[in-house]
């Protein structure tokens, strides 16, 4: 081949080579390709603390340093709520929340997105403790504390009108210690 | 695993060599983007850099979206610099590809090239994370999805106490932290880059780190004109109540999104794992068996002058010179065999041959062309053709090439001048010395040291009595047989014009030491 026509493929190959580069640089892209709706849960609340506290004996108590001799020993966790969210009479969500934490004394977080034809949708949540793990079951020496004012039974009821790709977030508002919509679909 | 490395390797270098040998033939081997595809991610890193601190001067932390949307609407100031900084780190993904991919194929991972496969693979991971936090930056619709994705990963993990995807729901305002604590990834990391990138090439002497000027100004022409004519875009603005719209995303840095996007995070993590194992691994399942391993580099201290030159020439710093002890010179070298990937340059840069690989010395290869030239009976019509067994078309492994016998040696850059000397005055027509091209060369810099031994009078010289014009050097990758054919066809018309050559009965050749001592001496 003629050295004028190679160098004339060298330039094409390396004009090809960078608009190779620049196409793949912005391919076009759609993650969330359905045209769905989401209801997003998503809060964190503290909930309410249970500490189970026990007396040590005498003997326990000369076992420990004497700069650790606490007469009393508390074992501190949060409770668990029940989750229960339900869109048009239709429960999609039933579970357990349970705290953070491998000791389970860390905050509850609940983050749920559920995807819904877009249109108007009844959507009831309702965010409760477990009855069955409240305090002083455990030990007669036990004792809850509540470390903020989380309410024992969160619920919302409320009527979400959704377009296409459009996300309707449920979340906690601490301040009026309420279930709250916030984005779209708000009434 | 071996077994599978190697089809690998050989599936891999049926696509490099004839790759090769076309990029070759349009850009000349010098200018091969290919053979200097690590040079090319500096180089393009630079740009990077560069164009990433003007860029930093209009980014504002309190309004990502708009500060980069503002930049792109400016056309002479900043959406071409915008657009430069993007297509330089796309082309750095892909110069780190093909090197990574070169440098497995040519089996140039395992042994003391270990330490710069693993932290090729960790500067390849830290320019990915970097190109990360680049598009979350931007603040974009894929750039969300980036942050969401990024932050879907972490929370897989036992070690953050609260969920980081909780900053993504809406539930309250993006802090101003996030943008700064990505924007610090975004600047810090490049640093830890530069460190890495010198453990990398630490264990090369005279590591080889910008490209041609030809090419650097090329590439980064062509990127220029790019950004200018197709400068990027830019995708609607994040918004955390609305699915990700139809945006342009960035390939070389998303092309696992719509992979992983389905998978639950646990699942991510252990293929990125697994994937992260097999490649870090490599230089454990790709190393040949023990028996295969070729022998590192000996010197034989009563042949050793203190020279040097062997020292000087190692392509990776496996030589130093000690004091030694019997009187003859201040040094001796020494090998450290830790560091010796046995490529036998050493063994073509010592005159009196004293260094080199177990039977591939300067004087194993002086009685090995011996046997060659017996075996072959050369006449004073014939070109011999010396080469390289990884490249010059292939024809080491063939007997002869349009009829010229072939000697074959394992690196053309190891070949000592008086393997040639000996071809010359044996009575041959001429010897056509035929190496990788220099930025190809296995072992570096073989190349590079054989012509300057041939022509240019460096240590270990090709005789003055060697008729120069009966020996010729010539470059030729192992796709380019047609390339070593023609060079043969023109070197035969040119030595037509010459009287023939002149056969030495007894050749003695300057060994410039003492005869080798026999074995037992050695011993």
């Amino acid at each position: 081949m003629r050295k004028s026509w190679l160098r004339v493929l060298g330039v094409t190959t390396a004009v090809i080579l960078t608009v190779v580069i620049g196409a793949l640089s912005q391919v076009p892209y759609e993650p969330d390709r359905r045209d769905d709706a989401v209801i997003r849960l998503a809060w964190r609340v503290r909930g309410t603390r249970v500490e189970e506290c026990r007396r040590l004996t005498e003997e326990e108590l000369a076992r420990k340093p004497a700069h650790m001799r606490q007469e009393v020993e508390c074992d501190g966790r949060i409770l668990p709520y029940r989750l229960l969210v339900s869109i048009d009479d239709s429960t999609v969500v039933d579970r357990v929340v349970r705290p953070a934490g491998a000791r389970e004394d860390r905050p509850l977080y609940v983050f749920h997105e559920q995807t819904v034809l877009p249109g108007e949708r009844e959507v009831t949540v309702r965010f409760e403790l477990e009855r069955e793990a409240e305090p002083g079951t455990a030990s007669d020496t036990a004792r809850a504390s509540t470390a903020d004012d989380t309410p024992s039974v969160l619920e919302l009821n409320v009527r979400l009108a959704l377009g296409p790709k459009e996300v309707a977030l449920v979340t906690y508002d601490g301040e009026q210690r309420q279930l709250v919509v916030k984005g779209y679909g708000t009434p | 695993m071996l077994g599978l490395s190697n089809r690998f390797a050989r599936m891999g270098r049926a696509v490099l060599t004839p790759a090769d040998a076309f990029m070759n033939r349009l850009y000349g081997w010098r200018f091969n983007p290919l053979y200097h595809s690590g040079a090319l991610v500096v180089a393009l890193l630079v740009v990077v850099l560069l164009t990433g601190v003007y860029l930093l001067l209009f980014y504002r932390l309190g309004s990502p979206y708009a500060s980069v949307a503002n930049l792109t609407q400016q056309t002479w100031t900043g959406s071409w610099v915008r657009s430069l900084h993007r297509y330089a780190s796309d082309a750095a993904v892909v110069a780190v590809l093909v090197h990574a991919f070169r440098m497995f194929v040519q089996g140039r991972s395992w042994g003391p090239r270990a330490l710069a496969w693993i932290t090729g693979l960790i500067l390849l991971f830290v320019l990915m994370v970097c190109g990360w936090t680049g598009y979350v930056m931007v603040w974009d619709t894929q750039g969300l999805v980036l942050a969401r994705e990024g932050a879907r990963f972490l929370d897989a993990l036992p070690f953050f106490g609260e969920p980081i995807s909780r900053t993504f729901v809406g539930e309250r305002p993006l802090p101003s932290a996030f943008f700064f604590l990505n924007l610090f990834l975004h600047v810090a990391l490049p640093i830890g880059m530069g460190v890495m990138l010198w453990l990398h090439v630490s264990r090369v002497a005279r590591a080889a780190l910008w490209p041609p000027r030809g090419l650097t100004w090329a590439t980064l022409g062509l990127l220029t004109l790019l950004s200018v004519l197709w400068p990027a875009g830019i995708g609607p603005e994040a918004d955390l109540f609305r699915g990700a719209e139809h945006a342009p995303f960035d390939l070389f840095y998303s092309f696992w999104l719509p992979l992983v996007k389905p998978l639950p995070a646990g699942v991510v993590w252990a293929v990125v794992l697994g994937v992260s194992a097999v490649v870090l691994t490599v230089p454990l399942w790709a190393r040949p068996r023990a028996q295969r391993v070729p022998a590192p580099s000996a010197v034989d201290q009563r042949l050793c002058t203190g020279c040097r030159q062997c020292y000087l020439d190692c392509p990776y710093e496996a030589i130093s010179m000690v004091p030694r002890v019997d009187g003859r010179a201040e040094v001796v070298a020494r090998v450290d065999p830790a560091l010796c990937v046995s490529c036998g340059i050493c063994a073509g840069s010592c005159a009196p041959m004293g260094v080199g690989p177990p039977e591939r010395t300067g004087r194993d290869q002086l009685t090995a062309i011996k046997q060659f030239v017996t075996a072959h009976r050369p006449g004073s019509q014939d070109v011999v053709v010396v080469a390289c067994n990884r490249g010059a078309g292939g024809v080491a492994a063939r007997a002869t090439v349009d009829g010229s016998p072939v000697f074959g040696w394992n690196c053309a850059g190891s070949v000592h001048t008086s393997v040639v000397e000996y071809l010359v005055r044996s009575g041959v027509a001429g010897v056509l010395v035929v190496a990788c091209p220099v930025r190809d060369c296995w072992n570096r810099e073989g190349p590079k040291w054989l012509e300057q031994r041939m022509y240019h009078d460096r240590e270990a010289e090709l005789k003055e009595r060697v008729d120069r014009r009966r020996v010729r050097l010539r470059y030729a990758s192992e796709g380019e047989r047609e390339t070593v054919r023609a060079e043969l066809h023109v070197f035969r018309e040119d030595l037509t014009k010459l009287k023939g050559p002149t056969p030495e009965p007894d050749i003695e050749l300057d060994l410039e030491c003492d005869p080798v001592p026999d074995e037992e001496a050695v011993a």
